[in-house]
C-alpha cells in the first residue's frame, strides 16, 4: 500500500531494498520448498528415494505411490467423510452464527449486555476437555457424523466479524424492509445475508480449512473406522511411514515405500485446499480488517 | 421506529414491552447462545470432577456422579508429580521462548513486507508465505519428519554444506534434545507469513501524510519504521501482544500432537496433550480436570494481569 504513497514511477531499488528483496524471496523459498520436497518424494521411485538425495526432482520417476494411494478403500472413505463434514459444518456454521450475529447486530435487542457477555466469558474460560468429552457422549453424539458438524456449529469470534459487518448495512434498508412488512427472520434471511457475501465467504472459507484439516475431533469421539478422517488418516500414514507398513503392505511392490506412499497422500489431501486458497486470498485481507477493528 | 419506542421505556420489568420484533431479535440471537449453554456453560459443571475423586471410574458421568469429594487433592496430585514439572516446563517454557522469537519476527517482517514496493512482487510473497498456514499440522509434521531424516532428508546435508554440522558424526534431527527448535522453527515457517497480514493491514491504514512529512524531514527508512510506523500500529501489537500472553500454558494440541514421538516425549509433552493422554487414555477424569482448571484459572489470570500492566504503561488494553 506504501507503494501508492512512494509514486507511480518505478525508482530503481537501492541497495537496502534489494536485500529486503532478496531476504523476502528467500523466506518464501522456504515455506515453499517442504511442498515441492513432497511433490517430488511423491513422484519418486521409492527404492530410489530410499537411497537419499532426491531433493529437486525424482530421479526415477513413476506414479506407483498413486497408484498405491487411490487403492487405498480407507482414503476414499476418509476424503468422503471429510468432504461430507465440512460442507454440512460450514454451512451448519454460517447458518448459526449469521442467525446470532443478526440478532446481536439489531438496536433493540434487548439484554444485550448479558448476551454479549455471555458470549465473551466462554472465549477466555471453559471447562476443559474431560466435561466436554462427556457432553458430547451423553448427547449420543460418539460415533456418529454429526459430532464434526453441531459442536463446532457456532463460534463467538466469527459472529463478532460477522455483527460488525451487518451493523454497517445502512439503516435504511432495514427500514424499509420493515416498511414492507418484512419479518427479522426474513429480513436476515432475504436482505442481510445476500448483502454480505465477501464477509460471509471468508468465514465460510475459514470454517472450512478448520473442517478439512482437523483431527482431534476423530480421535476423542469417534472409534468407527467409516469416520475417520483425512488428516487423521494421513497422520497414521505419516506414523506408519516412521516405523512399519501398516495396512498397506498387500498393495507394495518394489517401486513404493511407506514413505513416497505418504508423500502421495499428502499432496492429494492438499490439492482440495490448494484449489480454494486463490479464493481465501481474494478475500482475506479485507476481512482480517474487520475481525482486527473490533 | 425502533428507537422511538425504546425511548418510551422507563426500565421496567425485562426491558419493558417486547414488540414483535423485539422477539424475533433475542431469539435469533439465543440460537448461538443455546450452542454456548450446551457445549460452554454445561461442562462447567464439570469442573466440579477437579473436587472429585473420580480417577478411573468407568465413564465421566460415573465420575461426576459417584465418586466422593476431596477437596484440593487432585491439585496436590499434580503438584507433587514430577513429571507434571517437567510437562509444566515444556509447555511454559517453550511458549514463553516461542512468543520471544515468533512475535518480533512477524512484527519484522510486516515491515519488510511494506517495504516491497513492487506491486506483483508482494502479492507473490503474501500469496506463498501465508499458504502453510492452511496446511494442516499433520501434513507440516509429515512433511518436517521426512526433511529431518537422517538418511533421506535434506536438512542433514544443508547443516553439513553450512558447516553447522559435522559429516562424519551427523546427528539425528528428531531426537528430543532438538523438538524445541524444531517446533519453533516450524512455527515460524507455518504462521509467519499469516499473522504478518494483520500488521501489514494495519500498517496500510496509516495516514500517508504522516510517511510524506517524515519523508520531508529527511527521515530514512529505519527512523521511519521505528518513529512512525511502530507507533501507529501499537493498538494493534497491544492486542496480538495481550492474546498471546493469555495463551502461554495452551498449546495447538494438533500441532504437537502431530511432531511427538516416543523417543520425543521427554521434551514434547505439554499441557494439551498431557491432558489428553492422562484423561481419555488413562481414565484420571479427576486429576486432568483440575489440570484443565488451573490452566483456564492460568489463562485468566495472565491475560487479566497483563492488561493491568497494559493499561498502566501504555493506557491501552483489551479488556
Amino acid at each position: 500500500m506504501r507503494g501508492k504513497i512512494v509514486g507511480k514511477r518505478r525508482k530503481p531499488l537501492q541497495a537496502a531494498e534489494f536485500v529486503i528483496y532478496l531476504f523476502m524471496g528467500l523466506f518464501a523459498l522456504v515455506t515453499i520448498y517442504p511442498f515441492w520436497y513432497t511433490v517430488v518424494g511423491s513422484f519418486s521411485d521409492g527404492m530410489d528415494y530410499q537411497g537419499g538425495g532426491v531433493w529437486l526432482f525424482p530421479r526415477i520417476f513413476t506414479t506407483a505411490n498413486y497408484s498405491v494411494v487411490f487403492a487405498d478403500a480407507r482414503l476414499w472413505t476418509a476424503f468422503g467423510t471429510t468432504i461430507l463434514r465440512t460442507l454440512a459444518g460450514t454451512f451448519l456454521s454460517l447458518v448459526v452464527t449469521s442467525c446470532t450475529a443478526y440478532g446481536m447486530s439489531r438496536p433493540n435487542l434487548k439484554f444485550r449486555r448479558v448476551l454479549q457477555w455471555l458470549n465473551m466469558f466462554t472465549m477466555f474460560f471453559s471447562g476443559g476437555l474431560i466435561p466436554y468429552v462427556l457432553i458430547i457422549n451423553m448427547l449420543g453424539l460418539y460415533n456418529s457424523f454429526w459430532v464434526y458438524v453441531i459442536p463446532s456449529a457456532y463460534s463467538v469470534y466469527n459472529m463478532i466479524i460477522i455483527q460488525n459487518f451487518f451493523k454497517g448495512i445502512p439503516t435504511e434498508l432495514h427500514e424499509a424492509a420493515v416498511l414492507d412488512g418484512a419479518s427479522e427472520f426474513r429480513i436476515w434471511w432475504n436482505l442481510f445475508i445476500p448483502l454480505s457475501g465477501s464477509v460471509l465467504a471468508t468465514v465460510a472459507l475459514w470454517c472450512a480449512v478448520g473442517h478439512w484439516n482437523n483431527y482431534m475431533q476423530t480421535m476423542l469421539y469417534t472409534n468407527n473406522p467409516k469416520l475417520i478422517t483425512l488428516q487423521y488418516y494421513l497422520m497414521l500414514l505419516i506414523k506408519e511411514a516412521n516405523v512399519e507398513f501398516g495396512e498397506l503392505g498387500d498393495n507394495i511392490t518394489s517401486q513404493v515405500t511407506a514413505r513416497t506412499v505418504s508423500f502421495a497422500a499428502i499432496v492429494v489431501a492438499s490439492l482440495p485446499i490448494l484449489c480454494v486458497y486463490p479464493f481465501v486470498l481474494k478475500h482475506f485481507a479485507g476481512s482480517v480488517m474487520i475481525g482486527s477493528l473490533k | 421506529m425502533n428507537k422511538e419506542r425504546s425511548l418510551q421505556l422507563n426500565k421496567p420489568k425485562f426491558g419493558g414491552k417486547w414488540t414483535k420484533s423485539d422477539v424475533q431479535v433475542f431469539l435469533m440471537s439465543s440460537v448461538g447462545l443455546l450452542f454456548l449453554i450446551v457445549f460452554s456453560y454445561l461442562p462447567m459443571f464439570g469442573i466440579v470432577l477437579a473436587f472429585k475423586d473420580g480417577d478411573l471410574q468407568l465413564n465421566i458421568l460415573n465420575a461426576i456422579l459417584r465418586s466422593d469429594w476431596v477437596g484440593l487433592d487432585n491439585f496436590k496430585a499434580f503438584f507433587v508429580d514430577p513429571n507434571f514439572y517437567s510437562v509444566l516446563w515444556n509447555t511454559l517454557g517453550l511458549n514463553i521462548l516461542m512468543l520471544l522469537i515468533t512475535f518480533p519476527i512477524t512484527l519484522i517482517f510486516a515491515l519488510l513486507m511494506c517495504e516491497v514496493r513492487h506491486r506483483r512482487y508482494r502479492n507473490a510473497l503474501q500469496t506463498v508465505v501465508a499458504f502453510p498456514h492452511f496446511i494442516s499440522w499433520t501434513i507440516f509434521a509429515g512433511m518436517f519428519i521426512a526433511m529431518a531424516d537422517m538418511s533421506t532428508g535434506i536438512l542433514n546435508p544443508i547443516l553439513e554444506a553450512l558447516g553447522i554440522m559435522d559429516a562424519k558424526n551427523p546427528s539425528n534431527l528428531l531426537e528430543a534434545r532438538y523438538f524445541w527448535s524444531e517446533i519453533i522453527i516450524c512455527s515460524v515457517i507455518k504462521d509467519t507469513g499469516w499473522s504478518c497480514i494483520i500488521y501489514v493491514a494495519a500498517i496500510g491504514n496509516i495516514d500517508p501524510c504522516l510517511y510524506e512529512a517524515a519523508k520531508l524531514d529527511g527521515a530514512n527508512r529505519v527512523q521511519v519504521a521505528l518513529k512512525i510506523t511502530l507507533p501507529m500500529i501499537s493498538s494493534t501489537i497491544t492486542v496480538f501482544l495481550l492474546l498471546a500472553i493469555s495463551r502461554l500454558l495452551s498449546n495447538s494440541f494438533e500441532q504437537f500432537y502431530a511432531f511427538q514421538n516416543i523417543t520425543n516425549l521427554d521434551k514434547s509433552e505439554v499441557i494439551a496433550t498431557y491432558v489428553y493422554k492422562m484423561g481419555i487414555s488413562n481414565r484420571r477424569y479427576s486429576y486432568t480436570s483440575a489440570l484443565g482448571l488451573f490452566n483456564s484459572v492460568v489463562a485468566i489470570v495472565l491475560l487479566a494481569g497483563s492488561n493491568f500492566v497494559s493499561k498502566k504503561l501504555t493506557g491501552r488494553g483489551i479488556l
